[in-house]
């Protein structure tokens, strides 16, 4: 490697949040007396990214277009509590799964849809829109369509693909643990939102129109028409991955999601993007999401009581955004 | 055969509800040639050149390029032709890379939908070619500095098959030694037949660089022809429809006693060893190319740097000045460079910009103060200083360049100041309210303010300072008095 | 008739307000009618605002100085939490009112430090290191909801002195609800400091421009500073009002005002790009928003999420009503320069 690939590297938040995973896994895994390391421990920290992995990266992909999105929990909690309360009134998802997540996905892109025809029709501030209709879609899942919380009753192929697992483990005390199928559409998701970002026009319009948004239409790109696509994609793939949780929780609660959006967006920001838009990565918004994943799991094992798990995050996300801020003014210098 | 002409237009008229925004606008661009388009701003000229590049689209007129005539221009139908425009801001992107940048537009123009590095290269590879020159691709775009990424932005449009390239103030942040090197890459592109339309205001590097000249005032164009057979002050008339007379500035009352004197000032390695002292009445000028440490300088004064060494005394008493709000107590004012960032609150009312820096003085106890105070203070300084507005409770935004600068210069004369420091009063200014500003300056010398003009546009400097240190990297490399300041001695030592 | 023309022409953004606070009325009235205009109705909702208005008045100071402060909430719960449990344990069964009265000022005073505390660390992280604001009031929001989690085990503090809820749910000569009062002490303070002082002055010279502020030789950190110590006292005030109401303190009470808010200014035309927002027009937010509130209350068959719908509906279409409003302002017609015209 070269001298200045190497010096760009040390220059990328990435590198350090890496640093940062690490050096806890270290510490964490010595303090613990090596339990972190328990095959049970691993795949319950594993299981417990599957579901704000995969919001942070909905959450990335609009940070890296300039956009800042507080809406994708409402629209998660609306498009799949929607979904399984037709399922059960239908009788649906008795024995495939296929219907209660076809339907979420739609509800979700009808959702993104509405974000995405304001933000791209009038220049207005994305964090205050979404805040708009974030508070709307919750109005109409608890309000206007009264919807329920539904859980002994939950359909019983959407408890059942929840439950399914990919391999089971056993621990040195014979402490079972069993790694979720839901585990695959993380992996899949980022590694589709990667090769998006990288490897296509539509995902390098995302990071050039974050970057100068004037450039981008001079360049050729239809700015409206991409961000229209990106929000309704958005939505779709929040619908989908409410019903996600919905299988994993075997439950589905309209106010579970309330607030979700305080816990993803920083740690977006900590893996490296930039609330200006133009950066990010899904490499580092993976590794921020395995520190904060990491950190509220394994309190215990160090012997730190859980009611302390909200004051660490916020600390990490604190020291973090300083950090980065910091970094930028040295950059200036 | 080839043609003459390039691009003929011919009778071009556009409307904007009731404003005539060109009326009437004809000229020619040769192939292989610089043609400038010069005039003040808001003279049409930025509206012309978005109708070339099919962003607007005329109401009558005619265009002709290579020969035929063209009905109606799009973005897309401009770019076919080989027109690129290279705007002001570049159109680039900051957070991507140098390689990117190249590559994107064509990218985007030939319908890919992925991304292929390989092809990327080739791509940036064959638009650096071009123009010969050698950026490191991988290099992020908003670390390169200005000339670069003016580089970056003209070997992309180069990759068009461009031309005629548009280039809209390309010189505005530019030092002198990069403005050579890009006239030296416009020559170029020149000889290789390619016509260049550029957009300026600055006299000296129209009559450097252009072969032929349109001059545009109030939507019309008043002068078309070859540049050889305008003199410099033709040309100033045809821009500003008046005679210019040059007033040099003749000191009266020069006090025997220096009101600052500045004894080896050092900030890091920006500014080296610097002494000078100021008395009342004399308008002092400092200049230098950019980067010779002239704004450090007048920052440090200001108590927006901080000196590493030396001493600053202000009558008689050795004085620190941390910040600006030390600065306007010790009745040192400053004017600042960009007008825009640094100088006004533009979405403000005219009254509030210009009792910003005295509301101590307009305010009672607890800072209570009164709103019909601020609007007097306005009006008092609109009559002072004749701007041109109706009702000083309007934004600063609906006012023109020039008057802009009036209030910045307001806002600090509310005070009563010993030293006003002025960074490049005039950037951006037509030239008859550049003149008004100059007047203002001399007289306000003449009542005993010491002032100091920081600036690199010589002619400014020569009419204007009764006494000019030149500063070279960091340093004061020559000082004249009187007579013996004139453009060529300071250009002799200034690079 | 004229005039009111003119008013409109000049006041845009107050007429919506005004014209959407009548087609409110106009509503409840149409569907309600007198159950709608009923003393006692308007009397619940004067105890109610206050609460939510004194935060969305310290957001206000934020946002026109060009800032933001997501932390206020949850700063004023911690505050809360410490200054209930020190109630709770120095108020004994049988003491005189004085001596409860003399705990309750020193437990308000807990309170009111913590929030000086925090405006100041937010202040500090803003100012000195930089951080954008969003980031740094959500990462402190974080923090303080956690100390408070960690603090309660997330259970509500009960054991607010008896005589701390009923003076907050007295009415003065019958009518003029304490929490009101508050409020207009508050509003009073505003006003003053945005209107009639140089504070005022600079907040909105600052929020349009900082840099340029700052070369006008105006105190930036000094403001800000003042600033995020008013979001953080004024919203501390209001949690300390909901301790009143609620009869206690937990770590996550009032989190949806946050939102209401940011609801509330950004209706008032108040946004966070900074110098800009009129009192007059937040007062008028207030009172739409607390009324449709109440209003939603009075149909039986409609859950209290109804207002989140009709409130987020609101947001979405005065933002999209703000862009248009922009745009039929008449276009600034060019100065045409008088000068001979010598064609060559």
């Amino acid at each position: 490697m070269n001298k200045a690939a190497m010096k760009r590297m040390t220059r990328r938040t990435e590198f350090y949040m890496f640093l940062v995973l690490i050096i806890l896994i270290a510490v964490i895994g010595i303090v613990s007396k090596g339990s972190l390391f328990e095959s049970t421990q691993i795949v319950t920290i594993l299981r417990a990214m599957v579901v704000d992995g995969m919001f942070a990266m909905c959450c990335l992909v609009v940070m890296v277009s300039g956009g800042f999105d507080m809406s994708f929990p409402a629209i998660a909690a609306l498009a799949y509590s929607l979904a399984t309360t037709i399922c059960l009134n239908q009788g649906w998802c008795q024995t495939s799964p296929i219907a209660g997540f076809a339907l979420s996905i739609v509800f979700g892109a009808i959702l993104g849809m509405f974000n995405g025809w304001i933000i791209s029709n009038f220049k207005l501030n994305t964090m205050l829109v979404t805040l708009g209709t974030q508070t709307f879609f919750t109005g109409v899942s608890m309000g206007l369509l009264q919807l329920r919380e539904i859980t002994s009753t939950l359909p019983v192929a959407l408890k059942k693909f929840g439950l399914s697992s990919l391999f089971e483990v056993t621990n040195s005390a014979g402490l079972k643990s069993t790694m979720t199928t839901m585990f695959i559409f993380l992996v899949i998701l980022c590694a589709v939102t990667s090769f998006v970002l990288n490897k296509t026009m539509f995902g390098r319009a995302l990071y050039a129109i974050g970057g100068n948004e004037v450039s981008a239409e001079r360049a050729g790109y239809n700015v409206k028409k991409t961000k229209f696509i990106l929000y309704t994609v958005v939505g779709a793939v929040s619908g989908f991955i409410g019903m996600i949780r919905v299988c994993m929780a075997s439950q589905s609660i309209p106010k579970a999601m309330v607030n979700k959006e305080f816990t993803i967006i920083p740690a977006v920001i900590l893996g490296g993007a930039s609330i200006f838009g133009g950066e990010g990565s899904v490499f580092g918004t993976v590794t921020a999401i395995g520190i904060i994943t990491l950190v509220n799991n394994s309190m215990l094992l160090v012997g730190i009581d859980s009611y302390w798990k909200d004051f660490f995050n916020g600390l990490i996300i604190l020291i973090g955004v300083t950090v980065s801020a910091l970094q930028a003014m040295r950059k200036k210098h | 055969m080839a043609e003459e002409y390039l691009l003929q237009m011919t009778g071009i008229h556009k409307r904007f509800g009731g404003v005539h925004a060109l009326d009437d606008v004809s000229f020619r661009v040769r192939p292989g040639k610089v043609m400038c388009l010069a005039g003040e701003n808001g003279c049409g000229k930025s509206t012309l050149v978005k109708i070339i590049s099919g962003v607007y689209t005329k109401d009558e007129g005619e265009v002709v390029f290579e020969g035929n005539t063209i009905s109606k221009i799009t973005p897309a139908e401009a770019t076919r032709l080989g027109i690129q425009v290279i705007y002001q801001d570049l159109s680039i992107f900051p957070n991507l890379t140098v390689r990117e940048n190249l590559a994107i537009n064509s990218e985007i123009t030939a319908g890919r939908k992925l991304v292929n590095r390989k092809r990327w290269d080739e791509t940036a590879r064959a638009a650096l070619d071009k123009v010969g020159c050698d950026i490191d691709l991988d290099a992020k775009m908003g670390d390169l500095n200005v000339a670069s990424k003016q580089l970056v932005a003209i070997c992309r449009a180069m990759l068009f098959n461009a031309k005629l390239i548009i280039m809209d103030e390309p010189t505005t942040a530019l030092t002198k030694k990069e403005v050579d090197a890009l006239f030296e890459t416009v020559r170029q592109l020149r000889d290789s037949g390619i016509a260049i339309m550029f957009i300026s205001h600055k006299t000296d590097e129209i009559f450097e660089i252009s072969d032929d000249v349109c001059i545009m005032r109030s939507g019309k164009n008043v002068y078309t022809g070859e540049t050889k057979n305008l003199t410099r002050k033709q040309f100033t008339y045809y821009l500003t429809g008046r005679d210019i007379e040059d007033d040099y500035f003749v000191p009266k009352n020069i006090s025997p006693e220096p009101v600052l004197e500045v004894k080896n000032l050092t900030i890091d390695h920006r500014v080296k060893d610097v002494s000078f002292d100021l008395r009342k009445g004399e308008i002092l000028g400092i200049t230098g190319l950019l980067g010779s440490g002239r704004t450090e300088l007048a920052l440090a004064l200001f108590g927006l740097e901080k000196p590493t060494a030396g001493q600053i005394v202000l009558n008689g008493k050795p004085i620190r000045i941390k910040s600006p709000i030390a600065a306007q107590k010790l009745r040192i004012g400053y004017v600042p460079e960009d007008r825009l960032t640094e100088g006004l609150c533009l979405a403000q009312p005219i009254a509030d910009n210009i009792a910003l820096s005295s509301l101590k003085r307009l305010s009672k106890a607890f800072g209570v103060l009164k709103r019909k105070d601020v609007i007097d203070e306005g009006w008092k300084w609109q009559k002072t200083f004749s701007i041109k507005t109706d009702d000083v409770t309007k934004n600063a935004s609906t006012l023109s360049g020039g008057n802009q600068q009036k209030i910045v210069l307001a806002k600090w004369l509310a005070n009563d100041l010993d030293v006003l420091i002025l960074n490049g009063p005039t950037v951006g200014v037509d030239v008859g309210a550049k003149q008004d500003i100059h007047a203002l300056v001399h007289e306000l010398a003449n009542q005993g303010l010491a002032v100091i003009i920081i600036s690199d546009d010589l002619p400014e400097v020569v009419v204007n300072c009764s006494r000019v240190i030149v500063m070279k990297e960091g340093a004061i490399v020559g000082e004249m008095t009187g007579d013996g300041i004139t453009e060529n001695a300071i250009a002799e030592i200034i690079a | 008739m004229t005039k009111i023309k003119n008013f409109v022409r000049n006041n845009q953004y107050t007429s919506i307000l005004v014209g959407l606070l009548i087609a409110v009325l106009a509503l409840f009235s149409a569907l309600k009618g007198s159950a709608f205009w009923r003393i006692d109705l308007w009397k619940g909702m004067t105890m109610q605002f206050p609460e939510y208005a004194c935060i969305a008045l310290g957001l206000m100071f934020v946002f026109i100085s060009g800032h933001h402060d997501m932390s206020q909430v949850l700063l004023g719960n911690f505050g809360a939490i410490l200054a209930v449990q020190y109630m709770a344990a120095n108020v004994t069964e049988g003491m005189a009112n004085g001596q409860v009265a003399g705990i309750i000022f020193i437990g308000i005073g807990i309170a009111l430090a913590i929030a000086v505390v925090g405006g100041l660390i937010n202040f500090l992280l803003v100012s000195y290191l930089n951080v954008p604001p969003v980031m740094a009031t959500i990462a402190m929001q974080m923090v303080w909801k956690g100390l408070s989690t960690a603090l309660t085990k997330g259970y509500a503090v009960k054991g607010v002195p008896a005589l701390y809820t009923t003076v907050g749910h007295t009415y003065i000569g019958g009518f003029l609800a304490v929490p009101v009062v508050i409020f207009l002490v508050l509003l009073v303070i505003a006003i003053f400091l945005l209107k009639f002082t140089t504070f005022g002055e600079k907040l909105y010279m600052i929020g349009t421009n900082k840099k340029a502020a700052k070369f006008s030789g105006i105190n930036v950190h000094g403001m800000l500073a003042a600033t995020y110590l008013l979001s953080a006292i004024f919203a501390t005030i209001g949690v300390l009002i909901m301790v009143s109401t609620m009869g206690s303190a937990k770590a996550d009470y009032g989190i949806s005002y946050t939102t209401r808010a940011i609801l509330i200014l950004v209706l008032a035309g108040c946004i966070p790009d900074g110098g800009q927002g009129k009192i007059s027009n937040i007062l008028l937010s207030i009172v739409t928003v607390q009324i449709i509130a109440t209003g939603i209350n009075l149909f039986a068959n409609l859950n209290t999420y109804y207002s989140s719908l009709i409130w987020g509906g609101m947001l979405i279409v005065v933002l999209i009503m703000s862009t248009q409003v922009g745009n039929r302002a008449p276009k600034k017609a060019k100065k045409v320069k008088k000068a001979p015209q010598n064609a060559a």
